[in-house]
């Protein structure tokens, strides 16, 4: 057991209608992804297996199916006596929208999570991304170094795959010099390409947090990055590398770019299938049954279906019934899902419960897969 | 403490010896079947879907995997504060012996815990059977026919009479005869080992063949006929459905291809009667691009790079490139790696066969053990064996 406790922010990354149909009912955190998961099991995983018995997650706007999958946090051994799973209701922003990450107005709400604890140390990490991270590494230097806040970077020469994250300027000796904002294109950095770009993962002082919090009460919309920044030199700031994956998604081809992914093996094991595993909400599923004509290739797919037809490159849910003569090739078929014969999918997204009618034919490409609504019946 | 007014009580101490190889190790109840359960999970989910909420678990044989798989009974949505799961292995007291003679003798020596409940009916129920069934239909059975003892029992084959414990029926379904594994009984109605009990006909019948010096302390052999003859009300239900008693390596093989192929099995997809069990942390099964696969059940967590036919594979088993796998059972974390052939073989539990093993080939001469293969859990085959239908392959220690 650690003597941290955990924060994740569930409305991160929520803001934008980015992944359009996917998130206009529920926020990203909620997202269903590689078959049995959803995105926000990543970060509440890595958080569970990193030895956090305490976390606290801030609320999105549309929360219901968060509250669904998570429970009372059975699944991820979160049901304590003490400590636990915490529900912190986010703040409601108006019509400034839901942009930002990491605002302050959201811990404000929820101090007494932050006062009541005892724990040295607050992890932070928003759960709109795939990961999977053991805290242990980057706690200890930030215990060694005695740093007031740990920032967690991955060094990458893409820009694209990581969009939207800060750059962090970072010394020799592993000191955060500054942090550069997302539009600041000021390069002060001495290699250009190679960037150290920030993943939304922190370690804080409880104590500071709590000065910061207070100390920013009057600023209406200010988040804990800028606040950090404000106070770069006062404050001592170690960056700690990670070079396992991570998955940015800030669109439906990020999301389904990064699904696809998983059907490379060395991505699957480490993410998957390594020491510390992403724990889900289980169901209590019989094996998937593959019948008498199925064809199934490099695919993901969970407990519970039924398939009589061809699925090739793809990832299923739990549930999904693929009837003989239909043929599923690059798609993303969710829960409960029932592709009927004669049916051809390629590249596409079918939300849960979504029914295809025998012999239609639905087809997006590789830049801009079709996504079809929760539901819908096709 | 809560009075209950039925608690079943599970027996989950045999040994199965019949089961060879697959139970050296483990106890019976706590065998893995079908892909992601194991034997106990059935009549546990029964207990749960019966709402029956107080189960005292009787174990005795290698229990430790038993115990932790049960937990606190969690997973079958028994952990609740009136009653839940309780693990009752024999134990030492100042008069007690301490190990179970006998499935009679086991429920005697548990006679205080059944106090503790007092209820009104017990329920006696196996941890060894496949089936699903509402406890709650039986009791109202029990209860409208003002019986005193009444057996759960089920038609089977003539040709199989003489494997059970047959019972025959008065015209108005009253037991008047109970034989246990006779040729050519006069009924083929057989017991399925399921009782219900008033509680103080049991505690009574248990105290008196505690008395009884020649008695083997078996329910089927001394406590029941002991009913009869003393004149008690015994029904017999009778119940339709899938039901099967896995304690031979045949049976076992028999009933997981049962449902494999879905027609005559119980559906597990049935949302209304779920078996639950209580589950690894496992990703979704990865099917490789060269896999080919048909006629299988797949579990979480498995790895199919190879071929798979007619064969149920449980969670974490992994099929290596240009492997075959045909009328098999692979047990949690087996492992076959690139072109082996399996055939009609039941690998067990983190069994690893190397590469280019040849397992279950067919003998024209003499057919073994109905041609299953059995290999037992932590067993690893050299690269290139070949074994033929039949064998059991043991690991030394």
């Amino acid at each position: 057991m650690q003597n941290a406790i955990g924060i994740l922010f569930g409305n991160n990354g929520s803001d934008s209608l980015s992944l359009r149909g996917l998130t206009s009912e529920r926020s990203i955190a909620a997202v269903p992804f590689g078959g049995r998961y959803r995105i926000l099991d990543f970060a509440l995983s890595s958080m569970v297996n990193s030895g956090l018995w305490t976390i606290g997650l801030i609320t999105p706007r549309h929360y219901r199916s968060i509250l669904d999958h998570l429970g009372a946090g059975k699944d991820w051994f979160l049901d304590r006596k003490s400590g636990g799973l915490f529900i912190l209701p986010g703040a409601i922003h108006g019509l400034s929208g839901e942009n930002g990450k990491f605002r302050l107005k959201d811990l404000q709400l929820n101090i007494e999570y932050l006062q009541k604890d005892l724990s040295e140390n607050i992890i932070i990490s928003g759960c709109n991304h795939i990961f999977n991270i053991n805290y242990n590494e980057a706690l200890e230097s930030h215990r060694n170094e005695k740093a007031d806040v740990t920032l967690i970077y991955k060094e990458s020469t893409d820009l694209s795959a990581m969009k939207g994250k800060e750059r962090l300027v970072i010394s020799d000796n592993q000191d955060v010099l500054d942090i550069l904002d997302v539009s600041d294109t000021n390069s002060t950095i001495a290699c250009p390409r190679k960037q150290n770009y920030f993943l939304d993962m922190l370690i804080i002082r409880r104590t500071l947090l709590l000065e910061i919090v207070d100390g920013y009460r009057s600023i209406e919309a200010i988040n804990l990055i800028e606040a950090i920044r404000e106070n770069i030199r006062t404050l001592k700031i170690i960056g700690v590398p990670f070079t396992g994956y991570f998955g940015v998604i800030n669109s439906v081809k990020d999301y389904f770019d990064r699904s696809m992914e998983l059907l490379d093996p060395i991505i699957c094991r480490e993410v998957l299938m390594g020491h510390d595993r992403i724990h889900t909400k289980i169901v209590d599923n019989p094996p998937t049954k593959h019948g008498n004509q199925a064809i199934t290739a490099n695919s993901i797919i969970s407990s519970g279906c039924i398939i009589e037809g061809e699925v090739r490159n793809s990832i299923l849910s739990r549930e999904v019934i693929v009837e003989a003569g239909a043929s599923i090739s690059n798609s993303i078929i969710m829960q409960k899902c029932k592709v009927s014969s004669g049916s051809r999918l390629d590249h596409v997204i079918l939300d849960k419960f979504v029914q295809v009618y025998p012999g239609n034919i639905l087809k997006g490409n590789k830049n801009s897969p079709l996504v079809v609504l929760k539901g819908s019946l096709v | 403490m809560h009075k209950q007014e039925c608690i079943a009580m599970l027996l989950a101490g045999g040994q199965g010896s019949r089961l060879g190889s697959l139970t050296r190790n483990i106890a019976k109840p706590a065998v893995s079947f079908c892909g992601k359960y194991r034997i106990i999970d059935f009549s546990l989910s029964n207990c749960a879907n019966s709402n029956i909420n107080t189960v005292g678990v009787l174990t005795q044989y290698k229990p430790f995997l038993l115990n932790s798989y049960i937990g606190l009974g969690s997973a079958w949505n028994l952990d609740n504060p009136f009653g839940g799961v309780h693990i009752l292995p024999p134990f030492v007291g100042e008069h007690e012996l301490s190990w179970y003679k006998g499935t009679a003798n086991a429920i005697f020596q548990n006679l205080k815990f059944i106090d503790f409940f007092d209820p009104d009916y017990v329920l006696i129920i196996s941890g060894d059977h496949i089936y699903k069934m509402n406890y709650l239909s039986m009791l109202n059975y029990h209860k409208e026919k003002g019986s005193e003892i009444t057996i759960s029992t089920i038609e089977v084959p003539w040709e199989e009479v003489s494997r059970f414990g047959i019972v025959s029926l008065n015209e108005e379904g009253r037991i008047i005869k109970f034989t246990e594994k006779i040729a050519n009984p006069d009924s083929n109605l057989a017991s399925m080992g399921i009782y219900i009990f008033n509680w103080p006909i049991l505690k009574q019948a248990l105290l008196e063949d505690e008395q009884d010096q020649v008695s083997e302390n078996d329910f089927g052999k001394n406590i029941i006929p002991k009913q009869i003859e003393l004149g008690r009300k015994l029904y017999a239900y009778k119940f339709q459905g899938y039901w099967r008693d896995v304690g031979t390596i045949e049976s076992y093989y028999n009933a997981n291809m049962e449902f494999l192929k879905g027609d005559e099995a119980i559906n597990l997809f049935d949302p209304a009667q779920r078996v639950f069990s209580n589950e690894d942390i496992l990703p979704p099964q990865y099917i490789g691009p060269k896999a080919r696969i048909n006629n299988s059940l797949i579990s979480n967590g498995c790895v199919v790079l190879g071929d798979v036919s007619y064969s149920v594979l449980a969670p974490g088993a992994y099929v290596g490139e240009g492997a075959s796998i045909k009328n098999s059972i692979l047990l949690p974390n087996a492992r076959v790696s690139g072109h082996a052939k399996i055939n009609k073989t039941i690998v067990g539990e983190n069994a690893k066969i190397m590469s280019y093993c040849s397992i279950g080939i067919e003998e024209d001469s003499v057919v073994r053990q109905a041609g299953i293969t059995v290999i037992e859990d932590h067993y690893v085959l050299g690269k290139g064996s070949v074994i033929y239908a039949g064998s059991n392959l043991y690991s030394t220690r």
